[in-house]
């Protein structure tokens, strides 16, 4: 290799070690760093992009994922400034975090379109969901006939947490029933499977039949006007309370109380007021 | 210094750099082991052996962790694994056997058969088919593949048959293994016919030479020459099938369920789900000691039987050092 | 006396033209013609099942596909047709598959060529094979978990950004493409191993004989000769490398678009997490979050042609070196 290549590739090396060490160029501007949740994610970038249309150059953000348990780690250990949690607060979440509600999200129980179940109340959903009831012939109002397919989702999603307390109460759900990792694949198998019954996010009841629960519709204005029972919590953890008049807590008042934010959160979730 | 190094190195140099650079890999890999192996170790201290058998629904008792405080008691780390590590064994060893098959055939067809047209285009083929993501696969599983066996292989009598114990629907065990099957294949092929080109033309030659057929000629001669590759190929395509979590994860039917061989036809199409896509499914709880200690044991035990795959390779694979074939 | 018979001018020799061997399966053995026929069938469902993947995925995406999708960086938004396209997503894809292969490839051609023709202590050469064995049959989750403990730690702070708290973030292209390379790794060094161990004795004699030292050897006659190897290798590795999920998700955050860490140009990018079109395809299809899954069947087609492409782009870089090479040595082609 000549003498000039050499110089050049080690006076590359250096200027990028350099430009690594030396900090970015301390900007007025605070940086929000976020991780946690997928089902909160969309929400938080939906948060974060009108913060930014209302106070331009304020903040910058940093969204990044990988679960709600992740979140909840990344920001006790500060890492990350804010951890999006879609689950309850837990005896095993390390001390000193504060739980900030943002947002609500409905819970609905989902059949096929061909299956145009009207409604269920809390006690016909647990005996199907327990497995007392393994035919449609025995739940009155079905559309069809044959096996129930009992479609749950796994064990550490923050949605079968929710539907757990919430519907099934202290009965448990039945072993045998088929367990999906996510709302989209819950969705994606009730609409493909004439005797499927499952329980989603109300995000994703599109091409499938919403059942009412307890005469109340699963719609976004029945979750609102706390008539709509299955509802959970979306919430952004900070390590203690965030300081008064810190970007920080200016954004986490702005997401909890603004008119702008209440109508981003009304696109998909249930708003707070 | 530069110019020192730009000197024609000594052997003796070039075998320490070498050998240094290989040695800080294994460092690097011994870490791992030995990091999952520190977070592995509650789970067997509390468990001891039983922890390979089964000991009830080994969901319920992942959600119980899942639900366990900061400081579980010795209880709390109960857990029967027999399940998951039955539906590791089927999804492996069907996907594994039937792909060795497929493979051995498809590189003879490479090498041997295929008109030059069409090997030109098999070739890219097969290196397309490894290289399509496992998310892709689990799409194609589920859009496709599910609702096909559900609808039409799946009878209703035959659901009914085991209502009470599963649910069936589609996703299970004939699903993981077909697409499975479909996505270690292409490494088995690359390897064995990169081996069977190796094999000395004369060789070949000489058998055809004496009145035997194409097939034979190749069936007895290559793919004998080529069985130490053949073994690697088998190695990797395992520990492949070993590793893949999040195909799995959408087609198995994600149900802690050992499918039971004495149920017949049905068998087949019972869910399961194997180790690598439970730890995928419950990464996002590791924060509670208990999941963590259950999770990495799964890894470990995966670790553990990579190195059990690898070591039974080579002990395959000294007997045949006798025909001057390297291995 | 005798007279110079007339010589026609000297025609140009030509070989024999190939004829087909007319060899018909009627001499052979009933088990050798099925066994004819299944390697036929073989051929033709591998070729089948591509075909029918690609079309799959290109019905279903190419419905949504468009031009501005591929050149529009991602918007958050609720809804799929203000979402933006995924710009970001295809630049993390290929950054991230040429840091995990550059990295990858050489430390497994030289750990494979030391172990071929070193191998001395015999028992760390044992254990390197295994090692490597071990890491191909970790789960990536496995690998991007332990990956994320390890740079989390103080001393890799370089690699990623150090948040105001002073921990470490852990997350940039720097420390995915670290671990990526750990599993391309084992692929490479595999098909490494192959090709070395079948290139015949008398060519490494042949060098030593003319007093060349092992060292160069291996640089001047074994590697040229193995270079179709290290291409499958690569090949295989960058398959897996474009392919993975989980490494993506856990260790180079997964956002949206692309985040620099700092406005130095290259390294600020090289530092800063981002997302690639595996994470994109993941999030936004059924079996993630997003709920947007025409963007996600439209990304998972460009996917299949970005890796078509680096398959092209490695064979002709093979090809292109192969030439200079000892191919001949390789007797059986």
């Amino acid at each position: 290799m000549s003498r000039r290549l050499r110089l050049l590739g080690v006076s590359a090396i250096v200027a990028g070690v350099a430009g690594a060490a030396i900090p970015a160029t301390a900007s007025a501007v605070p940086v929000i760093t976020m991780s946690g949740s997928t089902s909160v994610a969309p929400l938080a970038s939906l948060l974060a992009k009108a913060y930014l249309k209302q106070y331009p150059g304020r903040v910058k953000f940093k969204l990044a994922q990988g679960g709600s348990d992740v979140g909840v780690a990344d920001v006790a250990a500060g890492r990350v400034t804010v951890g999006n949690s879609s689950r309850d607060p837990k005896d095993s979440d390390p001390g000193g975090l504060v739980f900030n509600k943002i947002a609500k999200d409905a819970i609905c129980i989902v059949t096929n379109p061909g299956n145009p179940l009207a409604n269920l109340s809390q006690d016909t959903i647990q005996a199907i969901f327990s497995g007392q009831l393994r035919n449609w012939e025995d739940v009155p109002g079905a559309g069809t006939t044959g096996s129930i397919n009992l479609v749950v989702r796994t064990a550490a999603s923050g949605t079968q947490d929710a539907f757990q307390k919430i519907f099934m109460g202290s009965k448990t759900v039945f072993s045998g029933a088929s367990a999906k990792a996510s709302n989209g694949l819950v969705q994606q198998t009730v609409a493909s499977d004439k005797n499927a019954v499952g329980y989603v996010s109300q995000d994703f009841v599109k091409g499938t039949n919403a059942v009412s629960y307890q005469g109340v519709g699963c719609t976004l204005a029945g979750a609102k006007s706390g008539e709509y029972g299955g509802v959970r919590n979306f919430w952004m953890v900070t390590r203690g309370h965030p300081r008064v008049a810190s970007a920080l807590q200016k954004f986490i008042h702005w997401a909890q109380t603004s008119s702008k934010a209440q109508k981003v959160v009304a696109t998909h979730w249930v708003p707070l007021r | 210094m530069l110019e020192r190094l730009r000197e024609p190195w000594s052997d003796r140099r070039a075998e320490r750099m070498l050998g240094a650079l290989a040695s800080v890999v294994l460092l690097l890999i011994v870490l791992m082991i030995v990091f999952v192996a520190a977070r592995a170790w509650p789970s067997f201290q509390h468990n001891g052996l039983s922890w390979f058998t089964g000991k009830g629904d080994v969901d319920v008792q992942i959600g119980n962790q899942v639900n366990t405080g900061a400081k579980p008691t010795s209880a709390d780390y109960q857990i029967g694994v027999w399940p998951l590590i039955w539906g590791t064994v089927l999804t492996t060893g069907f996907a594994v056997l039937i792909g060795l098959a497929f493979a051995i055939f498809a590189a003879i067809f490479i090498v041997e058969f295929a008109p030059g047209g069409l090997r030109r285009v098999v070739v890219p083929v097969v290196r397309l088919l490894a290289a399509v993501p496992s998310v892709i696969y689990g799409l194609i599983g589920i859009l496709v593949l599910v609702p096909f066996v559900n609808d039409h292989l799946v009878s209703e009598a035959r659901k009914k048959s085991v209502q009470y114990v599963i649910n069936l629907s589609g996703t299970g065990l004939i699903v993981s293994v077909v697409i499975l099957t479909v996505m270690i294949t292409p490494i088995m092929i690359a390897i064995i016919t990169d081996a069977l080109y190796a094999v000395p033309r004369g060789w070949k030659e000489g058998a055809v030479a004496l009145g035997v057929n194409r097939w034979r000629a190749m069936w007895t001669v290559s793919v004998r020459a080529a069985r130490p590759a053949i073994i690697a190929a088998v190695v990797l395509a395992c520990a492949r099938a070993l590793g893949e979590a999040i195909m799995l994860s959408m087609v198995s039917g994600s149900k802690g369920f050992a499918p039971n061989p004495a149920d017949g036809l049905t068998f087949i199409f019972e869910p399961l789900r194997p180790l690598a896509s439970t730890i995928v499914e419950d990464a996002e709880s590791l924060n509670a000691p208990a999941v963590q200690a259950s999770v990495y044991s799964f890894a470990l035990l995966l670790l553990f039987s990579s190195l059990v795959l690898s070591i039974g390779a080579w002990l395959a694979k000294q007997p045949m050092k006798k025909y001057g074939i390297r291995v | 006396m005798a007279v110079a018979p007339q010589t026609e001018p000297l025609r140009p020799i030509r070989p024999p033209r190939k004829r087909r061997v007319n060899e018909s399966l009627s001499t052979w053995r009933w088990g050798d013609r099925i066994a004819f026929v299944l390697c036929w069938a073989s051929g033709i469902a591998l070729c089948a099942i591509a075909g029918g993947i690609v079309l799959y995925m290109a019905f279903k995406g190419l419905q949504y596909l468009s031009f501005e999708l591929l050149t529009a960086r991602p918007q958050p938004s609720a809804d799929q047709k203000a979402s933006g396209g995924f710009l970001d997503p295809i630049i993390g894809t290929v950054v991230l598959t040429v840091i995990g292969i550059v990295i990858a490839t050489p430390i497994a051609v030289a750990t494979a060529f030391w172990i071929v023709e070193y191998g001395r202590p015999s028992w760390l050469a044992r254990a390197v094979e295994s090692g490597i064995e071990v890491v191909a049959g970790t789960p990536d989750i496995v690998i991007a978990i332990f990956g994320l403990a390890l740079f989390q730690q103080g001393i890799f702070s370089l690699l990623s950004f150090t948040a105001q708290g002073g921990a470490v973030f852990g997350r940039s292209f720097l420390t995915a493409g670290a671990m990526m390379s750990l599993i391309a790794l084992p692929m490479v060094f595999g098909a490494t191993r192959e090709g070395l161990q079948s290139v015949s004795a008398h060519v490494r004699e042949a060098s030593y004989a003319l007093g060349k030292t092992k060292i160069a050897t291996i640089r001047r006659v074994l590697l040229p000769s193995v270079k179709p190897n290290i291409s499958t290798g690569a090949a295989l590795g960058m398959g897996r490398i474009a392919g993975d999920t989980a490494v993506v998700v856990v260790l180079l955050g997964a956002t949206l678009r692309i985040d620099p860490e700092s406005s130095f140009p290259g390294v600020g990018l090289l530092r800063g997490t981002g997302g690639t079109l595996t994470s994109y395809v993941y999030n936004n299809s059924s079996a993630g979050e997003g709920n947007a899954k025409e963007k996600a069947y439209a990304a998972a087609f460009v996917l299949l042609l970005i890796v078509i492409g680096l398959n092209f782009a490695v064979d002709a870089i093979a090809k292109r070196g192969a030439q200079t090479g000892l191919e001949s040595t390789r007797l059986g082609t």
